[in-house]
């Protein structure tokens, strides 16, 4: 039995984001939660195990405060929550991430298959997934949107701009999934309350062979701020339902929407 | 804790009522699991927010010198509106700042002030589990025994129904029937946020203190009333009506709302404020009478809104301090009993002994005294009459102090009849 492996980013929610009259964001009040994108990675890593025999595992590289994460994770369905935790977390770009995440990976070992969403729903840099498999020298399929284990190889559906694209890839691998592939249910009560059983293994980057200085973010982010989108409050007139449909499509039309 | 009973108690909402009967018994070392409907406790009610200290003080005394509040109250203010004029009392007691926290009162915001109470059950030992609903009860032989949440079944020795009002937990068990539209009102609130040192201006407070304020006339002669209490950095405003006068009245909540908030006296108080929330929930309104028959059964008990424990004086309303009451008494009726099917009744002892059902009792005047209309409308009218006729000063002869007080009763279209009648029933409800 080897581990299937679902990375996930513990993230603001936005719903808390506050906007301030200068356009500038304040994050301050705003809780924390699994990206959204990355519940589908977990889900995606349950089933995959579920039908191959496998342990589904999560895997998740944060500051102190993603500690709250694990239980969510666990409540999903995984055997076992892996937390890398670090303060370099909070500035940690694509790049570093992928250092700790593969690192991780190397230490919790015996892995078929690693998990990751095509991006954050924070920054979708969407540069995690293929980085890590750079870094541990195996295959990357990205934009999953169904994916199969046959023997040593995954079977994945990537979805193109103009079409499907089947490709297979050598196992281990890792696969970067859209949020198409599933629907991640909402946990029940008792799979919450199992969570809390379940084992959960805290790494500090040192225990990884890495250095704070090794994590030093390559792009700083200098200005962070809101934008607004003014609404164009065009009305549409006619007399019939039929000339306003028309309406619609030719504003739409013009507008290159359609 | 048998075989088959998972937890000793499961709590069903993470209100205060709840939170206070997990506190205790899990301190006590019971397994206790709280399940919340919310994504966080406090996510899911709507409250004016005021709580009296005394009530966290008898469950915890070291809970009240950390406990979430926003302002400690010490104007208590009653608003009569009428037309865009008003008058407003404002009785100060600093003092009721420092020294006896028991006798205090905070306003607070209850997404903050449940997630603290929430972090204290759970630091000694009670299980949270939140964005869950709890969908049914398992009853067996005419006892519950459980809670059926989605596909899951948990067992417990107790469960504690802390759901609200318009309980599930007490509709399943049988306790209480639908909800009769004159038990309850509708409650809108819209939590504004300015500066704290503007809050601070405008109603002339000095730091950590704060305001609540009842507002009468303000529903259009529907039976209702509004409140504001100052946060430390908002103010909650609200109002209450009864839902079936609204509809016979052809109004819209939010227009006598909004109307509020306009008001000359309203509006500047909350002016460049910003609404952060906007909520709206029922509200328990007929005290004692709103009561369920039975607040128990074999295996469950009924604690804070679940129960009806609300007042509502007219002057003052409260519903946190006695929800938090109910849950001492669960907590010490459990934890006191052994034999299961004694519960409910050591339940009702202790609701006395705590003074919470004598409360109840009490108070039920009060209802009365509310039901009559004429509270809404014709009251504040000649309130607001007899002062603008005290303050006229137009050059002409004054007319006696008798006679313009007449004026204002015609004018508002009261009898002296009804009047007295209004009277003798005030004196002897209260």
């Amino acid at each position: 039995m080897s581990r299937i492996i679902a990375c996930y980013k513990w993230v603001a929610d936005e719903a808390d984001m506050k906007i301030n009259p200068d356009m500038s964001v304040d994050l301050s009040k705003a809780k924390g939660k699994i990206s959204d994108y990355d519940r589908n990675v977990i889900e995606a890593a349950v089933q995959m195990a579920k039908i191959s025999g496998d342990l589904a595992v999560t895997l998740t590289f944060g500051s102190p405060k993603a500690k709250l994460s694990l239980k969510d994770a666990l409540s999903r369905g995984p055997a076992e929550g892996f937390w890398v935790n670090s303060e370099m977390a909070e500035q940690a770009d694509g790049a570093a991430s992928a250092k700790v995440l593969a690192a991780a990976i190397d230490k919790i070992g015996d892995y078929k298959l690693i998990i990751c969403g095509e991006g954050a729903s924070d920054t979708f840099a969407r540069q995690v997934g293929p980085s890590i498999a750079a870094r541990l020298g195996i295959p990357c399929v990205s934009s999953a949107i169904k994916m199969e284990l046959s023997g040593n190889e995954v079977k994945v559906s990537r979805k193109l701009e103009d079409g499907i694209e089947i490709v297979a890839a050598q196992l281990p691998a890792v696969v970067c999934i859209l949020p198409e592939i599933n629907r991640p249910p909402i946990p029940g009560l008792k799979a919450v309350l199992d969570a809390g059983k379940k084992p959960t293994r805290e790494y500090k980057i040192e225990e990884l062979g890495l250095l704070d200085s090794d994590l030093g973010a390559r792009n700083e982010t200098i200005e962070f701020k809101a934008y607004v989108m003014n609404r164009k409050n065009i009305v549409l007139d006619g007399e019939t339902a039929v000339d306003k449909v028309q309406a619609l499509v030719g504003s739409l039309k013009k507008e290159g929407i359609i | 804790m048998g075989e088959e009973n998972q937890f000793d108690a499961v709590v069903v909402g993470a209100g205060p009522a709840g939170l206070a009967c997990a506190y205790l018994l899990a301190k006590a070392g019971k397994a206790v699991l709280i399940i919340e409907r919310g994504d966080a406790p406090g996510a899911k009610n709507v409250t004016g927010g005021r709580i009296y200290a005394y009530a966290l003080n008898l469950l915890d005394q070291e809970l009240l010198e950390d406990a979430a509040w926003e302002r400690k109250v010490s104007h208590e203010e009653i608003m009569i509106i009428d037309g865009k004029r008003s008058i407003t009392i404002d009785y100060h007691d600093p003092s009721l700042t420092e020294g006896d926290q028991s006798i205090q009162s905070y306003t607070v915001l209850r997404a903050v002030f449940d997630q603290w109470m929430a972090g204290k059950a759970e630091e000694v030992g009670a299980m949270l589990v939140c964005g869950i609903r709890v969908d049914d009860l398992i009853q067996r032989e005419g006892r519950v025994v459980g809670v059926i949440a989605g596909e899951d079944e948990i067992y417990a020795e107790m469960v504690i129904a802390a759901d609200g009002v318009n309980s599930i937990m007490a509709q399943k068990a049988g306790l209480i029937s639908d909800l009769k539209k004159e038990t309850v009102g509708v409650g809108v609130k819209e939590v504004i946020e300015l500066p704290a040192k503007t809050i601070e201006e405008r109603f002339k407070l000095s730091q950590n203190e704060g305001s609540a304020r009842m507002i009468l006339g303000c529903t259009q002669g529907i039976h209702g009333g509004g409140f504001l209490y100052t946060n430390r950095e908002s103010i909650s405003l609200g109002c209450v009506f009864m839902p079936q006068e609204i509809v016979q009245h052809g109004q819209q909540v939010h227009d006598i709302f909004q109307e509020l908030k306009m008001h000359p006296a309203i509006y500047p108080l909350i002016q460049d404020g910003k609404t952060v929330e906007y909520s709206a929930h029922l509200v328990s309104e007929a005290g004692l009478r709103g009561m369920p028959a039975q607040l128990y059964k074999e295996g469950l008990l009924l604690v804070g809104d679940s129960a009806g424990l609300v007042i509502n004086t007219g002057y003052s309303i409260r519903g946190m301090d006695l929800a938090i009451l109910s849950g001492i008494a669960a907590a010490r009726a459990i934890l006191g009993e052994n034999d299961r099917s004694k519960i409910g009744p050591a339940y009702l002892a202790e609701m006395e002994k705590i003074c919470l059902l004598p409360t109840m009792r009490l108070s039920d005047g009060y209802t009365q005294l509310l039901d009559i209309p004429r509270i809404y409308s014709n009251y504040p009218q000649l309130a607001i009459g007899v002062m603008q006729r005290l303050y006229k000063v137009d050059g002409q002869i004054p007319q006696n102090l008798k006679k313009q007080v007449m004026e204002a009763i015609d004018e508002s279209g009261l009898t002296l009849w009804q009047m007295i009648k209004d009277g003798f029933k005030g004196v002897r409800s209260i």
